[in-house]
This record gives structure tokens, C-alpha cells and sequence, in this order.
């Protein structure tokens, strides 16, 4: 019915000799929220990384609304709606919580008033963040360190927002903080989300639809419900995780 | 209670045996080295041949130092470290230091306003005012690139002398006025800023120093080389001097000291000069201070901080980085410019290595980012400089010795603290004005 948000078609992108993605397609359709779980070195950060361009891809497309943006260039990604949390929360450590989220909506054409409804949104989800705005961003403990790198790619107002493994690293609880967030955005805002996780079971959970990336490629897809239900992932995802 | 102070004791003194261990490490290094560069004295004898005689007094001695010197470095180090810094200072030495630190800025500007008047019969600390003011000129300017955006560029005397002899070959050739060359010679060193900046746009880091220390090194080439525009080893003599719009400050009928019906002085030049340096060091300052609250400077700070962030941001990081590379190198141009005027005479020897090390050396001691502790690094480094000249050979030695312990003790350099550019009151208002128009 409605035409999906971002379509990837074939993709294939290397470092160097190594192969990371060997042609992977998959569809985001706006509104939804998909996670995209597998093991470490599945690939899964190297596709988040491709959507925006670094590395390139050696073949195939990626569609955004309907355009190719397959070659265009990273920083110009950001400005089409498309924001990043990336792996390891990448923050500015020595700039203040208000300085790293100004930096979110630097890039993108807004005027000031959509800039402070953005920010009070924020403020709103991650209470955190307003307490400690200003406060240097090295200085945040890890869970608000992430509350910080969604909510600096939030100030882009996005579309679609990528996440990668939001909840490394942090006390089941703050994950739960975290995905609660993520799913009020969803719901609340109409945000579309690409989630990467190795917490399949949460993520899972989370996301109308899922992915399963082994080696580079997409081994299986469907509901989150359905893909928890499957033996395989309980056995190499769920149970396996749990028994170390 | 008695255990406390026992502990302490104790992790005290289990220091002894490594810091034992350093010092005869240290003082074995120090065997190896001297006992060929003093251990061993050679010189021709009077038939050509190689005459030499051992010195192992001077080496035994000087083992000795550097033994008992690792010891005391490394108690220093225990006992008034970075951390114990911190617990050694009382709390009311550090409400007292926050207090000077709101006044201490203006402070210093008053001051610097009013030497001139203070020291007008004192050619020499007038002298050396102006050679403060032009590395905190130049500090101010480097620390754009190196400070603000992260690039740690040693070439930045390149962009200085481009300054110089921008203005010495325009007023000399062409007869141009400084206040016309001075915008030519910021615009000039910008040009060759951007220059350097495509090449090394992937660099970073180690790599980036040494593509930039080369490019200072090619452009000191090229002026010695380039004998027929730049005079070559000879430089550029009979630069012009400024003038206060067009009326010149010497002991002619239409000088300034006869237009106005004073009697004419030499010092009257050196303190337009000093203003004339604090006025372009202002303007650096304050050009700065204001980039930074643009996002423009926002990119800068932030792409010190992390690239790849800045780039998922929507940040043109190649873009960014020019600017930044620009920005300082016209700062840098424009101290090349004033240098020339008040020198009135360049050469390639006013530009060597040396210079961009003391001015990168000036923005790390002040604590890279900071305004205020560039110009209080540059006046330590260039006033101390001279304060300790009364100690001939040794005050190199000195000197370093300082450094080495500013380093020790605060290194993140005079002043760490980085000031915050966002505020989120600013967002509250705005909150507000969002009610009003009902639509946002």
C-alpha cells in the first residue's frame, strides 16, 4: 500500500579485501520499527555505516523515498532526515549536554522555534539530560550517554533514525529506559527505526519486524513476535546469550 | 584512626624500591649518553693527530644529578601529582582563585591599556609589550586551528611570514599604504591556509604535524630561494611604516608630533604600535570568540572531538576543516603584516621552526580552547623569557624546568576549563514564543 520508507536492494560493501555485506536487501516501511539482530561481525554496523555512506557501497542501491542515495556523499545523508546514533555513542565529550545536542540540529534547516520544540521533545523523554545540560558530555555515565546520542540525532528531526546497539553496556534497567523511549517515539511521534541489537530479545520485542544478518546476509526475516517464536533464534540468540 | 595514617605509611614507602629502580634507570641512560658526549674529550693535537683524555669526575657527577634528580621528580610526582595538587590546595584558595579568575580578563585588558602610559618612558618594556601582544596574537590565531578544531599544525609560521612579506613586497614594490596591505595580507595567508588544507584534509594527528611542519619548512625555502621577489637570505629592508590615516609618525613637517603641535618623540610610534597590536589582537580575540557561538565554531569543537560523529551529523567535515585552517592562517597573516611594519625589515631568519613551536607551545601551556589562557601562556612564555635573561646560559634551562612543571601540575595547561557556548535558558524563552504562535 504505502511505498516503504528505505528499500536496499543487493547491497554489498568490503573493507579493504573483506566482505562484510554480500548483497543484502532489506525494507523499512514508514512508521515501523525494525531491529536487524546477529551475531558480532554479522555485518549489522557495517550496513548502519553504508546507509550513510562510509564505507561505500560496491554494489547495489539504497532508496530513500523513492531517490537513490547510494552515492551521496555522508554529510548530505543527515540533511534528507536520515539520523544516526552510532555504535559506541560517539558523543562530544568535552562539550556541554546542550552544545552536543545544539550540534544535532546545526546541520539541518530549521528555524528556532522547531529547534526548541525539538529540544523541549527531548527534555521530555530523557528528563536526564535536562538536569545535566550543562554539564560536559565526557562526564555522563553510560546510560546517559546514550540518552544524549539519540536525543542529538533526534534534534535533526528525523524520519528515520538509525540505532546502533543502544543498549551496550548498560544496566538492564537504563536498557529498558532506553528501548521505553525508543517505543514512545514510535508511537507517539510516528518515528521510523532501524535498530541494530545483540539484546535480540529485547529488540525483538520492540519492533514490528525484524532481521537476522549471519556472515554478511540475510538469513531469515519476519514479525518480531514470529522471529522470537523460531527454534534457531531461541537457540543462537535468546538461550545461548543467556547460558553465556 | 591509627590505622589510617599506617596505611598511608605504608603505600608511601612501598614506593621506595621502584623509585629506586627509576632513578638507577635514569641514571644508567645518562651513563650511556655522557659517557661519550663528557666522559671522553677529544681534540686535534698539534701535528693533526687525534688527541684525547677521560673526564669520569665531571661524568661521575653528573650521575650523581640526574640519580638524585629521577628521586626528587618522582617524589614530586608522589606526593604533588595531578591528583595531590588537588587535595594539597585548600578549598578557600580555590573560591579565592575562581573569584580572581571572573576579574582576571578584564583585569589584564585595563592593564594592557594602560602600559603605554605606565612604562611611556621605558623603551624597553614597551618594546617587549608589543612582542607579547603579537604571540598572543598569534596564539589567539593558532588556536582556531589547533585550540578549536584539533588540527595540531606546526607550520604556522608559514602563514606569518606569507603575512610579512605580503606586506613588505607590496609597500616596497608598489608603494601601498599598510592599511590597504594589511586586508591583502590576512586575505593572502588565508589563500595559502586553504592551500595547506586540501592536501592534508585525511590526515590527522602525528600525520597532519608533519605535513604541516614540512609546509613551513617549503615556504621558508621558497623565500630563501626565490632570490629575485623575496631578496632571498638577504630579506626585505626599508619596509614602510604605518600611519595613523595617512599621517605619518616621524619628525617630517606633515608627522603627526608637527600636526598636532607636539614636540616629536620616537616613542610616540612604539606606543601607536602598541595600539596598534592590541587593537588586531582584540579583534582576533573577539572575531573568535564570536565564530565560536556560530555553527561554525560549534563544527570546530566538535569535529576536535570526533570526526565520524561530525559527519553523521550532517557536518561538512572538508569544509569545516578549510575554514578553520583559513581562519587561523589569516590571524597568522595579519601578525606577519604588523611584524613587517614594526620590524621594517624581514628576513627568512625571522621564520624558522623555532617560531611555530613557541607559538603552538604558547596555546598548549595556556590549555588548548582557552582565550584567556593563550595570552596569560604568552606572556609567561615571551615576559618569562625575558625575566630570566639575568641568568645568561642557564635560562634555557630554567625555562624548560618551568614548563616541565606546568606540565606536570596542570596538564590540560593554565587553563583547562573550556567556557560552554549553549544555554538552555535561551530555549526556555524561545519555549514560549512556540505557545504564542500556537502552530510550531
Amino acid at each position: 500500500m504505502t511505498s516503504p520508507l528505505l528499500t536496499i536492494r543487493g547491497l554489498r560493501a568490503a573493507y579493504g579485501k573483506i566482505e562484510a555485506l554480500k548483497g543484502v536487501d532489506i525494507e523499512i516501511n514508514p512508521g515501523e520499527i525494525v531491529a536487524l539482530i546477529g551475531a558480532n561481525g554479522a555485518g549489522k554496523s557495517t550496513l548502519m555505516m553504508t546507509i550513510f555512506g562510509k564505507p561505500r557501497a560496491r554494489a547495489g542501491q539504497i532508496l530513500y523515498e523513492g531517490r537513490d542515495i547510494t552515492d551521496v556523499p555522508t554529510h548530505e545523508i543527515a540533511h534528507l532526515r536520515i539520523a544516526q546514533s552510532p555504535e559506541g555513542r560517539r558523543i562530544f565529550p568535552r562539550m556541554s549536554v546542550a552544545e552536543n545536542l545544539q550540534m544535532g540540529a546545526d546541520a539541518t534547516e530549521c528555524t528556532e522555534a522547531e529547534r526548541d520544540a525539538t529540544l523541549d521533545r527531548v527534555f521530555t523523554l530523557f528528563p536526564r539530560l535536562k538536569e545535566r545540560y550543562a554539564q560536559r558530555g565526557g562526564t555522563l555515565s553510560g546510560g546517559e550517554q546514550q540518552m544524549l546520542a539519540i536525543g542529538r540525532a533526534l534534534m535533526s528531526r528525523p524520519r528515520l533514525l538509525l540505532l546502533d546497539e543502544p543498549s551496550l553496556g548498560l544496566a538492564p534497567l537504563i536498557a529498558r529506559q532506553i528501548f521505553d523511549a525508543i517505543r514512545v517515539l514510535n508511537r507517539q511521534d510516528g518515528l521510523t527505526v532501524l535498530i541494530v541489537e545483540q539484546n535480540a530479545n529485547h529488540a525483538l520485542k520492540l519492533a514490528h519486524r525484524g532481521y537476522v544478518m549471519v556472515n554478511g546476509l540475510i538469513t531469515l526475516a519476519g514479525t518480531g513476535a514470529e522471529l522470537l517464536q523460531r527454534s534457531e533464534i531461541r537457540a543462537a540468540y535468546l538461550e545461548g546469550g543467556r547460558h553465556g | 584512626m591509627t590505622t589510617i595514617p599506617q596505611t598511608t605509611h605504608a603505600s608511601r614507602t612501598a614506593g621506595i624500591p621502584s623509585i629506586l629502580k627509576t632513578a638507577v634507570i635514569n641514571a644508567l641512560v645518562a651513563l650511556v649518553l655522557f659517557s661519550l658526549m663528557v666522559g671522553i674529550r677529544t681534540e686535534a693535537g698539534s701535528d693533526g693527530q687525534l688527541t684525547y683524555w677521560t673526564r669520569f669526575g665531571e661524568l661521575a657527577s653528573l650521575v650523581a644529578v640526574v640519580f638524585g634528580g629521577s628521586i626528587v621528580i618522582e617524589l614530586l610526582r608522589q606526593w604533588i601529582g595531578p591528583s595531590g595538587a588537588e587535595r594539597l590546595v585548600p578549598p578557600a584558595v580555590h573560591t579565592g582563585m575562581a573569584f580572581v579568575g571572573r576579574f582576571l580578563a578584564p583585569a589584564l585588558l585595563i592593564f594592557a591599556l594602560l602600559v603605554p602610559v605606565i612604562f611611556y618612558n621605558q623603551r624597553y618594556i614597551l618594546d617587549l609589550a608589543i612582542l607579547v601582544l603579537t604571540y598572543v596574537m598569534l596564539g589567539w590565531g593558532l588556536n582556531v586551528v589547533v585550540g578549536l578544531a584539533g588540527l595540531l599544525d606546526l607550520g604556522y609560521v608559514a602563514f606569518y611570514a606569507v603575512g610579512a612579506y605580503s606586506y613588505a613586497l607590496l609597500a616596497t614594490n608598489f608603494g601601498w599604504s599598510f592599511w590597504v596591505c594589511l586586508p591583502l595580507a590576512g586575505i593572502l595567508a588565508a589563500f595559502w591556509g586553504m592551500l595547506l588544507g586540501f592536501p592534508v584534509l585525511r590526515l590527522r594527528g602525528d600525520y597532519l604535524a608533519i605535513v604541516t611542519l614540512a609546509f613551513g619548512e617549503i615556504i621558508r625555502l621558497v623565500i630563501i630561494n626565490w632570490q629575485e621577489l623575496t631578496g632571498g637570505p638577504n630579506g626585505v629592508s626599508g619596509i614602510p611604516r604605518p600611519t595613523l590615516l595617512g599621517i605619518p609618525l616621524d619628525n617630517s613637517d606633515d608627522g603627526l608630533a608637527a600636526k598636532l603641535g607636539i614636540e616629536y618623540s620616537p616613542t610616540h610610534r612604539i606606543v601607536f604600535l602598541f595600539y596598534l597590536i592590541l587593537a588586531m589582537a582584540l579583534l582576533t580575540n573577539w572575531v573568535t570568540i564570536r565564530l565560536r557561538r556560530l555553527p561554525i565554531g560549534r563544527a570546530w569543537e566538535a569535529l576536535r572531538e570526533d570526526e565520524v560523529a561530525c559527519r553523521a551529523l550532517g557536518i561538512n567535515t572538508t569544509s569545516t576543516k578549510l575554514t578553520a585552517f583559513a581562519t587561523g592562517a589569516m590571524f597568522g597573516g595579519f601578525a606577519g603584516a604588523f611584524f613587517a611594519t614594526r620590524q621594517g625589515f624581514i628576513s627568512p631568519e625571522s621564520f624558522t621552526f623555532q617560531e611555530s613551536a613557541l607559538v603552538l607551545a604558547i596555546v598548549v601551556l595556556g590549555g588548548m580552547g582557552s582565550q584567556l589562557g593563550v595570552a596569560l601562556a604568552a606572556l609567561t612564555m615571551i615576559g618569562g623569557f625575558e625575566l630570566f635573561r639575568g641568568l645568561e646560559t642557564y635560562r634555557m634551562l630554567v625555562f624548560g624546568m618551568a614548563m616541565v612543571l606546568i606540565m606536570i601540575w596542570r596538564p590540560r595547561g593554565l587553563i583547562g576549563h573550556r567556557a560552554p557556548t549553549v544555554f538552555l535558558t535561551k530555549a526556555k524563552a524561545i519555549s514560549s514564543d512556540l505557545v504564542k504562535e500556537g502552530h510550531g
